[in-house]
């Protein structure tokens, strides 16, 4: 599926995790001077490190699922590893390495789908109150999915087409995003310069669909784009209006993009909605691609939430209209850790995000 | 004689009503915002406190890091400070910070109890904290106070007898 396919090292892993608990716990005691103290470790939150400025954690998913057309299967799809450094006051580094599909139970014995990947890296220099500079392999700011597209942060098991199909989901070079104030709000904002053409970061590739059970294998990597996005907030939070705009030039196939993209979020004690619509146009003959999805989150019993989501997408490759409707449960039993099931179906949905059954078990640890 | 008691009876009025109102501004609950005396370079009003401790805003004019702190989680002022202050409960609160960690960002340190807060910010360049304004000592400075809605006055503890900044 990717290029250079790597084992992951746990006992290696598991060791560089106790070695810096250790050196954690000796730093809390030579900080201490019995003013202050830093809480202790909770899930979904990090290993904190205060006397050197570190801070390690990630997340952990295992999915389970049976989509037609494919094996029932279960692995575990994701395990991330987090490692945030401050350097001086203004610099930090932040580093998420990713292995996908470390365990994998599909009735094969092979593990070539197993891979060891840079998902992040880079350097942000706050320049001021506004202002902040991030430098190297960043996620593309389109829409609010992509951003916190992590599984204990999602909603449902499966990712909307429309959040991953159109745009490649990483970027390699610059960004400038801060928050400033307008008319009493705030508004958020990204804009960004990729080159990955000169300067590619880990040389793994972005799946346009990332569903369980397709077989379609298209991959978006940019070459050259450039792009930004806004987010407004208003009515205290509660609502969230979202538009970004990206030009680019894809790896394969050579071809020049544009796409136009907004979204919002709408949170009220009884519901929230969210959603996302993507419009692409090509400079050469290729069909537009387009959809989007809305999404109702409704709280049932404390952190028990019944989701349901209509998406309709129109892609270029294969060129179809496809219908999704997905229906699920997301469950926070304890902090940090999620557990979602959920049934999709649809029409025209059998390449791209066949009907089935999925379920995960996620931990941010 | 009359236009005597009379101007009596006005004064009296005024005085209870002054005395109604000053006992209402009395119990009208509020959160200090402290730094060090020599804070930070940045004009603190409520959205710009928000935005701190959001992790919004990471850096002061001079450059200086902004170090937030919190009280525990079921601490009464911080329940009333993010009420107030952040318009979120824990759960949005929580939301709110699994996606910042996702991001490589980190929400605010935890103190155990105002004491600690004030100690770390009064020694802290760019540490800002949050306390009832009767547990802010010399060694801090009150920037912005935050006055909350009457009905909050029970939720907070009784303060206890500190000497005023």
């Amino acid at each position: 599926m990717n290029r250079h396919p790597r084992r992951f090292s746990l006992p290696g892993a598991a060791a560089l995790l106790l070695g810096l608990a250790y050196a954690s716990g000796a730093t809390a005691a030579d900080d201490g001077d019995g003013s202050w103290q830093p809480a202790p470790y909770t899930l979904g939150q990090g290993l904190y490190f205060p006397g050197v400025g570190l801070r390690v954690g990630g997340y952990a998913d295992l999915n389970f699922f049976s989509v037609q057309g494919t094996k029932t299967s279960y692995n575990v799809r994701d395990l991330s590893l987090f490692i945030t450094q401050d350097i001086g006051t203004r610099w930090q580094l932040f580093s998420e390495i990713e292995a996908t599909n470390p365990v994998n139970s599909t009735g094969r014995t092979d593990d070539d789908d197993a891979e060891l990947d840079i998902e992040r890296l880079y350097a942000d220099y706050h320049a001021n109150q506004a202002i902040t500079f991030r430098f190297g392999k960043f996620l593309t700011p389109v829409g609010e999915w992509n951003l916190v597209h992590a599984d204990p942060l999602t909603w449902t098991v499966s990712r909307p087409l429309s959040t991953s199909a159109a745009f490649s989901r990483h970027a390699n070079g610059a960004m400038m995003f801060g928050t400033v104030p307008v008319k009493g709000n705030d508004l958020d904002y990204w804009v960004f310069a990729d080159d990955s053409k000169n300067l590619n970061i880990g040389r793994d590739q972005d799946n346009a669909y990332t569903n369980f059970g397709t077989t379609e294998t298209l991959q978006n990597n940019f070459r050259q784009a450039i792009g930004g996005r806004v987010l407004y907030h208003v009515l205290g939070d509660s609502l969230s209006v979202g538009a970004s705009t990206l030009n680019y030039e894809l790896e394969q196939p050579r071809e020049k993009y544009w796409l136009n993209g907004i979204d919002f979020s709408w949170t009220s004690r009884y519901v929230s909605l969210t959603g996302e619509g993507i419009y692409r146009s090509s400079t050469s003959h290729s069909p537009d691609e387009r959809g989007g999805f809305v999404q109702a989150e409704v709280p049932l019993w404390r952190r028990l939430y019944l989701i349901g989501r209509y998406e309709r997408y129109r892609s270029s490759t294969p060129a179809q209209t496809s219908t999704i409707r997905t229906t699920a449960i997301n469950f926070r039993p304890i902090e940090g850790v999620v557990l979602k099931l959920e049934y999709r179906d649809g029409s025209h949905n059998e390449l791209l995000a066949p009907t089935g059954w999925l379920a995960s078990v996620a931990v941010l640890f | 004689m009359r236009g005597h008691s009379q101007q009596w009876s006005r004064w009296l009025v005024i005085s209870v009503l002054l005395m109604r109102a000053g006992t209402a501004w009395a119990a009208q609950p509020q959160i200090a915002i402290i730094t060090a005396i020599d804070g930070p370079q940045l004009t603190l009003d409520q959205n710009t406190v928000r935005n701190v401790y959001l992790k919004k805003i990471f850096v002061d004019g001079n450059g200086q890091r902004l170090t937030p702190v919190n009280l525990p989680s079921r601490a009464p002022v911080r329940v009333a400070f993010s009420h107030a202050l952040l318009h979120m409960d824990d759960t949005q609160l929580q939301d709110y910070w699994d996606q910042q960690y996702f991001q490589g960002v980190s929400p605010p340190y935890v103190l155990g109890s105002a004491d600690a807060v004030v100690r770390f910010v009064a020694t802290t360049p760019g540490a800002i904290g949050y306390v009832e304004p009767c547990q802010a000592d010399a060694s801090v400075r009150v920037v912005l106070t935050i006055t909350l809605p009457a009905h909050q006055a029970d939720d907070l503890p009784a303060c206890p007898e500190h000497p005023a900044p």
